[in-house]
């Protein structure tokens, strides 16, 4: 879950009172940007992307403007643009328009959990406005601190003397900065970065930091960044339906995130814990539907309902369902087994049956009565399945549960539709 | 700010032998000791590790107990409570929801001044908690495990701290040894100390970390306890993408590292400044350098290509561990710490193909499993059929399905156009076998009908010719003769075929055809034998010798039959019944398709069958030793149900070309789904006797109840279509409905009726009144709307015919008739032909001779409709008294008070 952007950045940084550039939505009038310019002299126009997108304005994804007609053309160009991230492709939905802050220095302020360090850390460098991997050491400070005691201003004045960062953007920085911690660690957030921080002389010259940009990431398992209000269109970016239906039933009693491999994949693999996770993914690949991790002892109620969503968005157009794990310490297979046989009994009940072949890998608790009980549901639906124990290499069962898959696309789909009786609808 | 723990580290760490981590004399307390997860896991660590846990904490449960195998533990309100009763203890077990995990630390830390481990089990806590339990532990000189991890375990010291790694079976996979594990993913802790075993290699300490943004206990704080641990020779360490916690580690011992999630990572990698700081450099590839460069090997160990040095191997599957850590092993000298225990090569230990043939690397046979698990498979396989979950079965079916775009009924799977199209022994198979008989199956099945047909001298025939007297419908006639057909009248066929299967059950037996199965193993007693066999009563009884013949001379094979005149003597009728019924169950019981019920009851259905139809024909055509003038070594030894069944309506033997139509009409008819009334007739019977209690379920009531939910609107009126096309060609001269040069004009037939029809209408509407009554055979509510409408089912059988040359002119009118009713403006559009006009045109066709002849009047065509109707719908109908018998619960059909109405 991540955001960026000053849309709805400058509401979170409102909250600790740290200065922010003006900004206004996609809704803003012409007398409303008109008005930003007259104040501001300029005006950024950035399209407004869901989820954490970065790179912009490497892109050539930011406009400027100086009137209203050049702002109206930005707005025009960017409103739906298209940005390619690495292997991803993101699409705009609006723009927003920034008011320009005049200044001479740049700051690049992070904040994360370091695995390092074991320890939240801050990184901080008076020469920012430009990708952070592209300077020296000697600029940059990254510093671990106290989760307890938080973000001090003793530990950014220390920061700023280690880097030589000019004087004058000292004192603000070690005033302003230490709020930003409030806003990381009071709202959920797991990272948080602003670049640039434009350094805005005052009518006595004195400097504030005004965040022109801003990035976070929030961490779902925290439910305080709820506190924040914000809507939750916000973090559906790539969240197709059926991640959407079947992550409502994320709790802390198994299920990890789910999400989508391919959604024209043939190998339905609900998968249990995460190493089973990783190693499924990994070997099954374009194979595979979705990945997901089901371990943690789900109770039967629970994975009946997540197995229900699963069938339903995918079940028809898999060849198998590969139902894989190593050997569970405590999720109870007898249950886990139980509610996805059931899910499927009331599947084929309700949306009539389809050609899937069954192959399980698993290993765990009640692991017979759990196979038996899924036996008697495949038996009774006419699949034909192959149950291993958790004496064959899981990585073993991945390869057969492909080569099935091989099969059924050549002639295996077929022959069992026709014994479903599915060969012919008039 | 940290406490000073162990020398040169800028953090704390207390654990300075990996044989420290979990000792034997830990004590431990458990929070939330009665939660969900730890009610399963504390009991088994507890009595694995000698009793370790000295208390556990469920606020507002102060004086419960968690019970384990070697004594209770005693459960207090919180921590406080335990210590203030005297309890001690040096390390906490934390399963609290995420929520309370910090608070959960906080107050084993500040409660207790022994404290030196903590263990989290718990997954999803914040981030935001993880900081601060960080800094807890760091300034109070805590040791803390997790979090979202299994905890530890120690395979020398025989101690479990925490979760569960070992499972519910630690002795099975904890094998003491010399290797120490460290991994990520705690499945994959247990998984790997199992597959470890196949090449000989025991363990000393398992360490499950969690795989959260803090790792509280990381790869560095187990590489320093490693070098200082004795009994540990080597490591694996299982690491997924994310954190530096592996990065320029010293390890001092030889590793075999596993990473795994190169795919992964490619799909969640953050993106941006941010994301790119907490992620960049900790990729599956970037791990995979740290440890080559850590190993000095320049590849990844494959058994294809095992890369190793004595320093370590890094392997991306972890099948590939214990073969690379042998290989690392052997590079120093050293060898392994027992036999190998297993293989991990694959092996099935469950399997069933539903009889597909599958190409030969996939039909791979199953492998008796490993101790205790072969005996409960061998447990599970003493259980034949299918078990199959009761559930409230009021207007569901497990047996057919309309489909309500095609308006299509499927019963177990099939459509009713493509049982349309099957031997009708098939059709009558289908519903106690749930899949399409085979031939030797359906000719048993002819036997079994055959035998119970004529019913001469029987109650039941008396029954139903008294109905039929009565001037009561076809199916009333039909319902007396079932009536008599009560649990006694089969007791003993029931009885048999429950005894054979009991007897073949775990015999070996697949193929009940194949009479060369060795039977010597079988015992039968001889109160057994006894009931087999007919008694001195039934001695006059020639059906049983005749069946066996005519099982002989239709070339069927049943090793039931065979078995039963393995000994001397005289099997009964009843027992032959039951040897015919248990050869058709036994595959598909066998192959788990349907349940021991269904097979052990049958017999049943096979005598209703027979009793019913011959109970549609007049008493006086029942003879001794003939039916309707056919000897009954014939019938027995050569008929088949479509020629029984056109026997039924017309008193003779069909041609081929009369067989079919009939096959088709049968097929179409077999059921509309759970909501038509004969269906919910027959399911309503069943649920009022109590299917949980199965024995008590009359069978013969369940018949009665589908026919006496049948009548003259149901089932009758399929005499209507034919009464429409008798009045329509009620002056043509037609000899031969099937000649397609039959002289009439058709379309002037139905141009003449299309435009009375059209003015009967427009006269009907100028006088205010009701419409002409709907043409039967004309016309769907579901298929209409379009220019020109079909009925697919109509559409189906007719290209069947079409294909076959076969020709119909009832059909060819109806055809007419549709186009006409457009042509003249009776119709906004082409109606389709229904499936209804089919059947009238079909069984008109069949009877149009007889009663042009006058053998048959008016209303025997009605009987004759109303009867073939009764013979589809008696196939649904066992489906449905099957599935509910099998499915249902007590008093199912009900229906709740608050959606019933009154109604003044």
């Amino acid at each position: 879950m991540e955001m960026t952007g000053l849309q709805y950045g400058s509401r979170l940084l409102k909250y600790v009172d740290f200065p922010c550039a003006e900004v206004l939505g996609p809704e803003a009038t012409e007398d409303e940007i008109n008005a930003l310019l007259a104040r501001c002299g300029s005006v950024f126009v950035k399209p407004i992307f869901k989820g954490g997108v970065g790179k912009k304005g490497r892109s050539g994804l930011v406009g400027r403007a100086n009137d209203l007609k050049a702002a109206l053309r930005e707005k025009e160009r960017l409103y739906f643009a298209e940005h390619r991230v690495a292997h991803r492709v993101v699409k705009a939905q609006g723009v927003t328009f920034e008011g320009a802050v005049p200044a001479t220095i740049e700051v690049y302020f992070s904040v994360m959990d370091s695995t390092q360090y074991r320890a939240p850390a801050m990184t901080l460098t008076h020469m920012g406005g430009v990708d952070i991997e592209e300077l020296e050491q000697k600029h940059i400070a990254q510093v671990p601190f106290e989760a307890l005691t938080g973000l001090k201003a003793f530990v950014v004045a220390n920061a700023l003397s280690d880097i030589d960062a000019p004087k004058e953007i000292i004192s603000p920085l070690v005033q302003h900065l230490p709020k930003l911690w409030e806003l990381m660690h009071h709202y959920g957030l797991t990272t948080l970065e602003l670049n640039p921080i434009r350094m805005q002389p005052g009518p006595a010259g004195r400097l504030t930091p005004v965040a022109c940009d801003f990035k976070c990431g929030f961490d779902r398992d925290d439910p305080r960044w709820q506190r924040l209000g914000l809507p939750d269109y916000l973090f559906a970016a790539d969240t197709s339906d059926f991640e959407h239906e079947v992550n409502q039933l994320r709790t802390h009693q198994g299920q990890s995130d789910v999400f989508v491999i391919n959604d024209t994949g043939t190998i339905l693999a609900p998968t249990f814990g995460g190493g089973a996770n990783s190693l499924v993914t990994e070997v099954l690949g374009e194979a595979a539907i979705i990945s997901s991790d089901f371990g943690g002892n789900p109770p039967y109620e629970k994975m009946k309902e997540v197995a229900r969503i699963c069938y339903k968005h995918w079940l028809k157009q898999a060849n198998v369902l590969f139902i894989i794990g190593g050997k569970s310490n405590n999720t109870d297979i007898y249950e886990t087994f139980r509610a996805m046989g059931d899910a499927l009994r009331e599947h084929f009940s309700q949306q009539g049956p389809t050609p899937i072949y069954v192959v399980v890998g698993r290993g765990g608790p009640s692991l017979v009565r759990g196979m038996g009980a899924l036996a008697e549901v495949c038996d009774s639906l006419n699949l034909p399945y192959r149950f291993f124990g958790f004496d064959s290499a899981i990585s073993e069962v991945v390869n057969y549960a492909k080569k099935i898959d091989a099969w059924m696309r050549a002639e295996g789909r077929a022959v069992i539709a026709e014994k479903l009786g599915l060969k012919r609808s008039p | 700010m940290f406490k000073k723990g162990i020398e040169g580290f800028p953090y704390y760490l207390g654990v300075n032998s990996l044989a420290d981590v979990a000792r034997r004399e830990d004590r431990v307390c458990v929070l939330n000791i009665l939660g969900g997860e730890s009610r399963q896991v504390t009991p088994i660590s507890h009595a694995f590790s000698g009793g370790n846990v000295v208390f556990g904490t469920s606020p507002g449960r102060q004086g419960q107990v968690l019970t384990t195998a070697i004594g209770d533990i005693p459960v207090y309100d919180n921590v406080r409570a335990g210590l203030d009763a005297g309890l001690r203890f040096n390390t906490g077990v934390v399963y609290l929801p995420p929520s309370a995990v910090r608070d959960g630390v906080a107050e084993l830390i500040r409660v207790n001044p022994d404290l030196t481990k903590i263990v989290m089990i718990t997954e999803k806590s914040s981030v935001h908690d993880a900081r601060e339990i960080r800094a807890l532990g760091q300034t109070n000189g805590i040791d803390i495990f997790g979090a979202n991890c299994l905890g530890m375990a120690d395979s020398w010291n025989r101690v479990r701290i925490g979760g569960a790694l070992g499972g519910d079976n630690p002795e099975e996979v904890l094998l003491k040894g010399s290797i120490a594990i460290f991994s990520n993913s705690g499945g994959f802790t247990t998984t790997i100390a199992q597959y470890l075993a196949t090449e000989g290699w025991g363990t000393t300490t398992l360490i499950s970390s969690g795989k959260d943004v803090y790792i509280h206990y990381a790869a560095r704080d187990f590489a320093h306890a490693l070098k200082n641990d004795d009994r540990t020779r080597a490591a694996v360490l299982y690491a997924e993408p994310g954190g530096y916690y592996e990065q320029d580690v010293d390890f001092g011992k030889p590793v075999v590292a596993c990473v795994v999630g190169r795919w992964k990572s490619k799909l969640t990698r953050a993106v941006g400044h941010a994301g790119a700081m907490a992620g960049s450099g900790d990729r599956a590839e970037d791990k995979e350098r740290w440890f080559m460069e850590s190993f000095g090997v320049e590849g990844i160990f494959t058994p294809e290509e095992p890369v190793a040095s004595a320093r370590g191997a890094v392997v991306t599957n972890i099948a590939h561990i214990p073969a690379a850590l042998t290989a690392v092993m052997k590079l120093d000298g050293a060898t392994p710490d027992f036999e190998p225990r297993g293989s991990l090569a694959l092996k099935p230990w469950i399997a069933n193909d539903q009889g597909l043939k599958l190409p030969r690397h996939l039909a791979l046979p199953t492998i008796e499993a490993i101790a205790p698990y072969n005996r409960q498979i061998k447990a599970l396989g003493q259980q034949i059929g299918a078990v199959i979950p009761r559930q409230t079965m009021k207007d569901r079916s497990g047996a057919s399905l309309m489909d309500p775009k095609t308006q299509l009924t499927y019963v177990h799977g099939h459509s009713v156009l493509d049982l349309a199209l099957e031997p009708l022994e098939a059709n009558f198979a289908l519903p106690l076998v749930h899949e399409i008989a085979s031939e030797n199956d359906r000719a048993m099945l002819d036997i079994a009908v055959a035998a119970e047909m004529n019913l001469v001298g029987d109650a039941a025939l008396a029954a139903a010719d008294a109905a039929r007297e009565a001037g009561n419908s076809p199916n009333t006639v039909m319902a007396a003769a079932a009536s008599i057909i009560g649990p006694r009248r089969i007791d003993r066929a029931l009885r048999c075929s429950k005894t054979l299967i009991d007897l073949f059950a775990h015999s070996g037996l697949l193929d009940a055809r194949d009479e060369s199965f060795d039977t010597t193993a079988i015992k039968a007693d001889h109160k057994t034998w006894a009931m087999f066999m007919a008694t001195a009563a039934e001695a006059d009884d020639p059906r049983p010798e005749a069946m066996l013949k005519a099982a002989r001379d239709r070339g069927g094979r049943s090793l039931f039959l065979t078995f039963l005149q393995s000994r001397d003597g005289r099997p009964s009728r009843d027992a032959i019944l039951a040897a015919i019924s248990t050869t058709i169950a036994w595959g598909p019981l066998m192959r788990k398709r349907i349940s021991r019920l269904t097979a052990e009851t049958l017999p049943w259905y096979l005598r209703l069958y027979g009793v019913m139809i011959g109970a549609s024909i007049p008493a006086k055509y029942h003879q001794r030793g003939s039916l309707c003038g056919i000897p009954r070594e014939e019938r027995f030894g050569k008929w088949t149900m479509a020629e029984f069944l056109f026997l039924a309506l017309t008193g003779k033997k069909p041609t081929e070309t009369e067989a079919r139509p009939l096959q088709i009409l049968i097929g179409l008819l077999i059921s509309n789904g759970p909501g038509s009334i004969s269906a919910q007739g027959a399911k309503g019977a069943v649920s009022a006797d109590g299917p949980q209690t199965p024995d008590r379920v009359q069978i013969n009531k369940a018949m009665v109840g589908f026919l006496t939910h049948c009548g003259y609107s149901h089932g009758g009126n399929g005499f209507e279509g034919m009464a429409f096309l008798l009045e329509q060609f009620k002056h043509v001269v037609l000899k031969d409905p099937a000649d397609p040069n039959h002289g009439v004009d058709l379309k002037a037939m139905t141009t003449r009726f299309a435009e009375a029809y059209r003015e009967d209408k427009s006269h009907a509407k100028e006088a205010g009144l009701a419409e002409p009554r709907a043409l039967p055979g004309v016309h769907h509510p579901i298929f209409k709307g379009k220019p020109i409408n079909h009925d697919p089912r109509e559409r189906f059988i007719a290209e069947f015919i079409g294909k076959r040359g076969d020709y119909n002119v009832f059909h060819a009118f109806y055809r007419e008739l549709v186009k006409a009713l457009y042509d003249v403006g009776a119709s906004p559009y082409v109606f389709c032909v229904n499936v209804d006009a089919v059947i009238a045109a079909l069984l008109l066709a069949l009877l149009w001779k007889d009663y042009r002849a006058g053998i048959l009047a008016d209303k025997d065509l009605e009987t004759a409709a109303f009867n073939l109707f009764l013979y589809g719908r008696m196939i649904g109908a066992a489906a449905e008294i099957d599935d509910h018998l099998n499915r249902g619960r007590n008093m199912d059909t009900r229906t709740p008070l608050e959606q019933c109405g009154f109604v003044v």
